[in-house]
């Protein structure tokens, strides 16, 4: 999902710039308040930590291989602000070091990743563990949290690139969100097998006492949240905005009449939200969206039940 | 140790080395950002930049054969982003807009990379009053991303050496087991490094 | 005067986080510009106690006992004091090593001691000299061999010029050469020092004492040579005779 330069136009760069700005601002001026001095160490073991893990590859179908992005293992882990600053601080050294991911597009990818990918995938984690408390519940919550944020990330990123104007969101939306739906559950699963094999070997590491998740989480989380939100109402809500004018005034921007050669797949009834004809693969992928969401949370189940079960067993 | 070609050039001498590193930072900076603002139409601007690329690279003694191979890295992406430009109208026009922007952005981050080893760019973010921590994890980053990326090549390579034959499933549970295993011996390393920075005084 | 640079330990017991005894009634000495060994199977708490002598390990409930450092009690308050005077050398040089440059890793003690930035450069130079690695400044750290590595992290300790030093298995990354030109430095070192090390021939060489660790626990302690060619002691102890104390000639 790294965006290289030249894919976004500068009002996008900065509008992500200063979003993310914001986010890993108030990210370190949470961790210099309330990071021992004894983890400073760790944030930048993490770091080469996601580094290194995302270069572990693993099968997924047709031949192509896939890696984990590993957002929300390290929130899970550490915390989410430990989680913005972790995963920021990888994508500025794959950028200036590895010369992945661009520089101008530096803001968005801390925004896709960093932001939604581990700090909004915390907020995920949180809200499932809220309503399943039990053991079985942390791995439903770390599934949920990891293809959730993937999604959602995957949706921005295509909302990132239709607003620069680069890619008509009829064709970015479906195609990053129904590939990403697949990658998605490779980051599900491997995000919570390697959480149960942390768990398993050092119990120590995952222990949720009440004191680690102290007070001020819920605002951070609210803060999290707004830039979230602010991000998805500039990124996305253009395009799904149900007001004709507005969407007819960017379609002609963009040059969305073009694209009619497009002939529906599917008729629904979300047709009514998005022009006739044009809005059809974005509804199906809504509704795919919505289908696998159900899917994802009933295999997550699965999984949680199997996961809790083995590491009762191995502790 | 395959990942030592990353930053294998960033050490060279050469003119283009001996620049200040801040110089070097800010021109690649501004040069990715017109690139991006400069309409498609500005050909001459296009051709000159590439042209000044390509003189740094010689001047620095970069071998063409390597940058090209980093360049290559790109391509399928573009092509993908190229494929959904074409659904629209000009489609043809952004697919060459994607591809010479982003390839004359990424040349320069590649050129900025090799240039400039990474202990000078953490110089220049100090100099910026870039906070303290965020500099200090993204040093202890680049000093142990080597280690870590061995250490998980060794573990893979073992993984494999002891299995036949793996299914699928069976894949995706080793590559949880070392990225599992990998989190835990940075943890541990973590403790260490902390002792040893105590030791010498850190406070 | 008579406590400079001289080191105790004084009945030192402890036990990890999860309450596994890992020193029990530990005593040891090393006077002003002595050089002794600590030999030991591993897990017999070699390392462990190493980092006592510079007070890594927190003073509170899971340690009893003392450590005398130049005649003062380590205690939590003098923490840094301590690190100053005494000079560890770990294990793996990857943990020591932190910095992203070989020049800033052998400031880093320096700097953190508030030694003037413009003594900094000249300290880092001269130290840098001192393991035979002129030049190496702007070098990173992955970039070098294990031996590189290791001295480098020993240039990073005598540049805090520190009192006793204290290294923990310093050749176990060396080649033959690398290892001969670590000992001879280390010889010639002033400072008051305690090796711990498998490499019995290395402690033979420079110590005059040793102290054989097991279970946490002293031994036996005495000259190098006496206890170190006490083979069924070594045997007993999971260690075993010197090379060069076993072929004695009988004609000479």
């Amino acid at each position: 999902m790294h965006i290289p330069d030249g894919f976004l136009d500068l009002k996008t760069a900065v509008a992500t710039g200063v979003l993310s700005a914001a986010a890993v601002g108030i990210s370190l001026r949470r961790l210099n308040g309330s990071l021992p001095r004894k983890k400073v160490p760790l944030m930048g073991l993490a770091g080469a930590f996601v580094f290194a893990a995302q270069m572990v590859n693993f099968p997924v179908a047709g031949g192509t291989s896939g890696h984990l992005m590993g957002g929300v293992l390290v929130a899970v882990l550490l915390g989410p602000a430990a989680g913005v600053v972790v995963i920021t601080s990888v994508l500025i050294v794959q950028c200036l070091l590895f010369a992945d991911g661009g520089i101008v597009a530096l803001g968005a990818n801390v925004f896709n990743m960093g932001v939604i990918g581990s700090a909004g995938g915390y907020a995920i984690y949180r809200g499932v563990r809220l309503v399943f408390r039990n053991e079985r519940g942390r791995y439903l919550a770390v599934v949920l949290a990891a293809w959730g944020s993937t999604v959602l990330a995957a949706v921005c990123c295509a909302g990132e690139l239709a607003w620069s104007g680069t890619v008509p969101w009829t064709s970015a939306f479906p195609a990053m969100t129904n590939v990403h739906m697949l990658i998605a559950i490779g980051e599900a699963v491997i995000s919570s097998l390697a959480y149960s094999a942390i768990a398993a070997a050092r119990p120590d590491l995952v222990a949720e006492n009440p004191r680690s998740a102290p007070v001020h989480e819920g605002r951070d989380l609210l803060l999290y949240g707004a830039l979230i939100t602010a991000g998805v109402v500039l990124f996305i809500s253009p395009f799904a905005s149900r007001w004709p004018d507005g969407l007819e005034a960017v379609a002609a921007k963009l040059g969305f009449e073009s694209t009619a050669i497009a002939r529906p797949l599917v008729t629904s009834p979300l047709d009514g939200y998005t022009i006739p004809g044009l809005g059809s693969p974005v509804a199906a992928t809504v509704i795919a969206g919505l289908a696998g969401t159900c899917i994802v949370f009933a295999g997550g189940f699965l999984l949680a039940r199997l996961l809790a079960g083995r590491s009762r067993h191995e502790a | 140790m395959r990942h030592e070609y990353i930053d294998r050039y960033a050490r060279l001498d050469s003119p283009v080395h001996r620049l200040p590193p801040g110089l070097k930072l800010a021109i690649a900076l501004a040069l990715v950002i017109s690139t991006v603002m400069v309409p498609i139409s500005a050909i001459p601007y296009f051709a000159a930049c590439a042209l000044l690329l390509l003189i740094v690279i010689f001047l620095a003694h970069l071998p063409f054969r390597f940058v090209a191979l980093r360049l290559l890295t790109l391509e399928p992406l573009a092509g993908g982003v190229g494929i959904l430009a074409l659904m629209q109208h000009d489609g043809l026009l952004m697919l060459i807009r994607i591809l010479v922007k982003s390839n004359l952005c990424l040349l320069t981050m590649i050129v900025l990379s090799n240039t400039t080893p990474f202990d000078g760019i953490l110089g220049v973010l100090r100099s910026l009053r870039v906070p303290q921590l965020l500099v200090t994890v993204l040093a202890l980053m680049y000093r142990y991303v080597f280690l870590l990326i061995d250490q998980s090549e060794r573990m893979t390579r073992a993984r494999k050496s002891r299995t036949f034959a793996p299914r699928r499933g069976g894949r995706w549970k080793t590559a949880a087991g070392i990225v599992g295993q990998l989190f835990i011996r940075s943890t541990e390393r973590a403790e260490r490094i902390y002792a040893a920075m105590s030791a010498r005084g850190w406070r | 005067m008579a406590l400079m640079n001289t080191l105790e330990v004084r009945d030192l017991s402890y036990s990890y986080p999860d309450g596994k005894p890992a020193l029990r009634g530990v005593s040891m000495h090393a006077a002003g510009g002595e050089c002794v060994g600590i030999v030991g199977p591993n897990g017999a708490g070699k390392s462990t106690l190493l980092l006592h002598l510079n007070g890594i390990l927190p003073e509170d409930d899971s340690r009893q006992g003392e450590v005398v450092i130049c005649g003062e009690r380590i205690t939590n308050s003098n923490l840094h004091e301590v690190h100053r005077m005494v000079g560890l050398l770990f294990q793996d040089p990857d943990d020591q090593l932190f910095c992203p440059t070989v020049s800033e890793d052998v400031a880093f003690g320096p700097a953190q001691f508030g030694f003037p930035a413009a003594e900094i450069d000249r300290i880092v130079r001269e130290s840098l000299r001192q393991v035979g690695l002129e030049g190496f400044e702007r070098r990173s750290p992955h970039h070098l061999s294990g031996g590189e590595k290791q001295r480098v992290c020993l240039a990073g300790i005598l540049a805090c010029n520190p009192s006793i030093l204290v290294l923990d298995e310093p050749t176990s990354d060396l080649d033959p050469r690398g290892r001969r030109e670590l000992a001879r430095l280390i010889r010639g070192l002033p400072a008051t020092r305690v090796i711990a090390s498998h490499d019995l021939e290395l402690v033979l060489d420079l110590c005059s004492r040793v102290y054989l660790l097991d279970g946490g626990e002293v031994v036996a302690s005495g000259a190098a040579a006496e206890i170190l060619s006490d083979e069924e002691l070594m045997v007993a102890h999971g260690l075993e005779k010197p090379h060069s104390l076993q072929h004695r000639h009988p004609h000479t």
